[in-house]
């Protein structure tokens, strides 16, 4: 039976230079090295530089370009950032020092603990203010540094990448809507092949990190475009490949393909999970930036009786989060099966799994939206601020062919107007490309009842998409949660 | 593929990067910002009053009021005032202050978000030198 693949049509490999360079055994150096040098200039300008959040590297590079870039470059191309990952070169380094460690648990391999990670990290910006503190924002690159390495050199596998990472956690699942997607060129090569050299390594490159096999690759999930897979294959047959976006999350089984081979978002609670609580953040993520949050964090505070911001935005991120995705997801998955049941045979077991897992991941372009909405209302906002701050850091090491006063005023990219026109713009293709995916996914199925069963995901998709369009109306504030 | 022949090599190379490290930090520590000048007057008073008061977004008129220990008003000073937002990416809002009789000095203002904002109030006095003072102000939605 023939494994399914996207065919390449497009093959970015074999674009003339470029290709050359991505395959070459330094390529991912060229990328690395810059972000290395980058994130060296954050730790020193964070912890040196003036500690206003504004008039500081740290702080606008990391808060404001590095979270609006990052999203232009999943929906453009591809996952960039992990491609270009400073933190994976000392990790790098503990793996060549430490040999081939443990492998990780069994119980954590799922994405359970990335899913917990991703959620505490968002808490921790929060009640930290890491936005307002350049500091902290060097401290955690530092932390990020720490944990790559000492995680490499204990396990195997890649584990701070695939398993804890955050912004792994976060490119790995905004991904699915990329154009761009490892794939084999000839699956009669793959099996043809005796080294398996993508996933196994050979003597001059790795293999995949996160132990991906190539000709069984059919989505971005746990790809880090680290390009590996495409230096170690002795029959240069790895294609970065062209793909409609978010047609990983609907692949359904057929003669073509083998249930193993229908999607990596099919059939595992934790990945579909993940979707969930990757749209459910972004919203909580952007209703925390509005004034209906401040009066929730006040009433919560009466009601406990105290005013500690960590447990207050611990108790609001756990509801919005991880609760209320999961009570919704949960519900929409049982109604689904119950509107679907006059179809598709017998009830088992597996069916609520079935009927969360296949249509819960559809929601990730929508999710994808609200992220890029918020985070694109930042770049526009303020992209052009890296230009003083940068005047200003030259001036205060004694560089001065600039001129000797910064303009402060430089800012926006973009009018008001104009932002918040492209924040809808980007919901409105994210709410229609959730029901696109979702109806692609129920393909086969054209009966009532499978219709049916579509109902309480349209319903959920509708609401987000809504309540995504509320919270961008309202007038954003940037302040702590508890003034 | 061994990167590494001797391991030594290696050991160097982590060493040189935390040394590295190290040197970014202690170097970092020592930094002072041209942008942000030392307070040299910390005997003066300085007080900002703003109008609306619980600001709120919009236009606004800031006061600052400046005297010396025994209350006497503090004249002939130019003021700038600058207004930062706590979260980065947000261009700051810039003023110069008229006036000055009986230390007090006005100029007109605008708040463009709601949220945290630091207003630093750098004053250049009749005798050269530099008064810097910063005032943490939370701005409300219109």
């Amino acid at each position: 039976m023939a494994l399914y693949r996207p065919t390449p049509t497009f093959d970015l490999l074999r674009v003339p230079g470029l290709g050359r360079l991505l395959r070459w055994r330094w390529g991912r150096l060229v990328f690395q090295l810059p972000m290395l040098a980058l994130a060296a200039l954050i730790i020193y300008d964070g912890l040196s530089g003036p500690q206003l959040a504004p008039q500081n590297l740290a702080t606008v590079s990391v808060w404001i370009h590095y979270r609006g870039l990052v999203l232009l470059a999943l929906l453009l191309a591809g996952n960039l950032f992990c491609m270009s990952c400073p933190f994976t070169l000392p990790r790098t380094l503990a793996h060549r020092l430490a040999g081939r460690g443990r492998r990780w648990p069994k119980a954590l391999r799922n994405k359970w603990l990335a899913i917990g990670a991703f959620v505490a990290y968002l808490w921790l910006y929060e009640a930290l203010d890491l936005w307002a503190s350049p500091a902290l924002t060097a401290w955690l690159v530092i932390g990020y540094f720490v944990a790559a390495f000492v995680l490499e050199a204990l396990f195997a596998e890649s584990p701070f990448c695939k398993y804890i990472c955050p912004l792994g956690t976060f490119n790995f699942a905004a991904a699915a809507i990329s154009p761009l997607q490892i794939t084999a060129r000839s699956q009669d090569v793959c099996r043809a092949c005796v080294g398996k050299e993508c996933v196994n390594g050979s003597a001059q490159v790795l293999g995949c990190g996160t132990e991906l096999f190539v000709p069984r690759v059919v989505s971005n999930l746990d790809c880090t475009f680290c390009l590996d897979c495409a230096r170690a294959c002795p029959h240069d047959n790895v294609a970065l490949a062209a793909r409609w976006p978010a047609s990983e999350l609907a692949l359904r089984p057929g003669p073509a393909r083998p249930p193993a081979a229908v999607s990596a978002w099919s059939r595992r609670w934790d990945v579909a999970f993940l979707a969930l609580v990757f749209a459910f953040a972004g919203l909580t993520n952007a209703f925390g930036m509005t004034p209906p949050v401040y009066a929730l964090a006040a009433t919560l505070s009466r009601w406990l009786g105290r005013a500690d911001e960590a447990l207050i935005l611990a108790l609001i991120f756990g509801l919005f989060m991880l609760l209320l995705p999961a009570a919704l997801g949960l519900g929409a998955a049982w109604l689904s099966r119950r509107l679907g049941a006059g179809q598709g045979g017998r009830w088992s077991r597996h069916r609520l799994r079935d009927a969360f897992t296949r249509y819960a991941p559809t929601v990730l372009p929508l999710g994808v939206a609200i992220w890029f909405a918020h985070y694109w209302f930042h770049f526009a906002s303020g992209a052009l601020t890296v230009i003083p701050v940068a005047h200003s850091f030259l001036l205060d090491h004694g560089v001065t062919r600039f001129g000797s006063q910064p303009n402060w005023l430089l800012g926006p990219i973009l009018s008001d107007d104009l932002v918040f026109l492209t924040v809808l713009a980007a919901l409105a293709l994210g709410y229609l490309t959730s029901l696109h995916t979702l109806q692609r996914a129920a393909a086969g199925e054209a009966t009532p009842a499978g219709r049916r069963a579509l109902l309480p995901w349209l319903a959920l998709w509708t609401a987000l998409a809504v309540a995504a369009v509320i919270v961008f109306s309202l007038p954003m504030e940037m302040r702590g949660m508890i003034g | 593929m061994n990167w590494f022949p001797h391991r030594s090599a290696a050991w160097r190379l982590g060493w040189a990067a935390l040394a590295l490290a190290i040197l970014l930090c202690a170097a970092g520590c020592q930094r002072t910002s041209q942008q942000q000048p030392a307070d040299q007057a910390p005997e003066l008073a300085a007080e900002l009053t703003v109008d609306p008061t619980p600001p709120r977004v919009g236009p606004a008129t800031l006061l600052v009021r400046l005297s010396d220990a025994s209350g006497a008003p503090v004249e002939g000073a130019g003021i700038s005032l600058k207004g930062d937002m706590s979260h980065a990416g947000m261009a700051p809002v810039l003023a110069e202050t008229s006036g000055g009789a009986g230390g007090l000095y006005q100029a007109t203002w605008h708040w463009s978000m709601a949220g945290d904002w630091f207003v630093t109030v750098t004053a250049t006095l009749a005798d050269g030198r530099t008064l810097v003072r910063r005032f943490d102000l939370t701005v409300a939605g219109s």
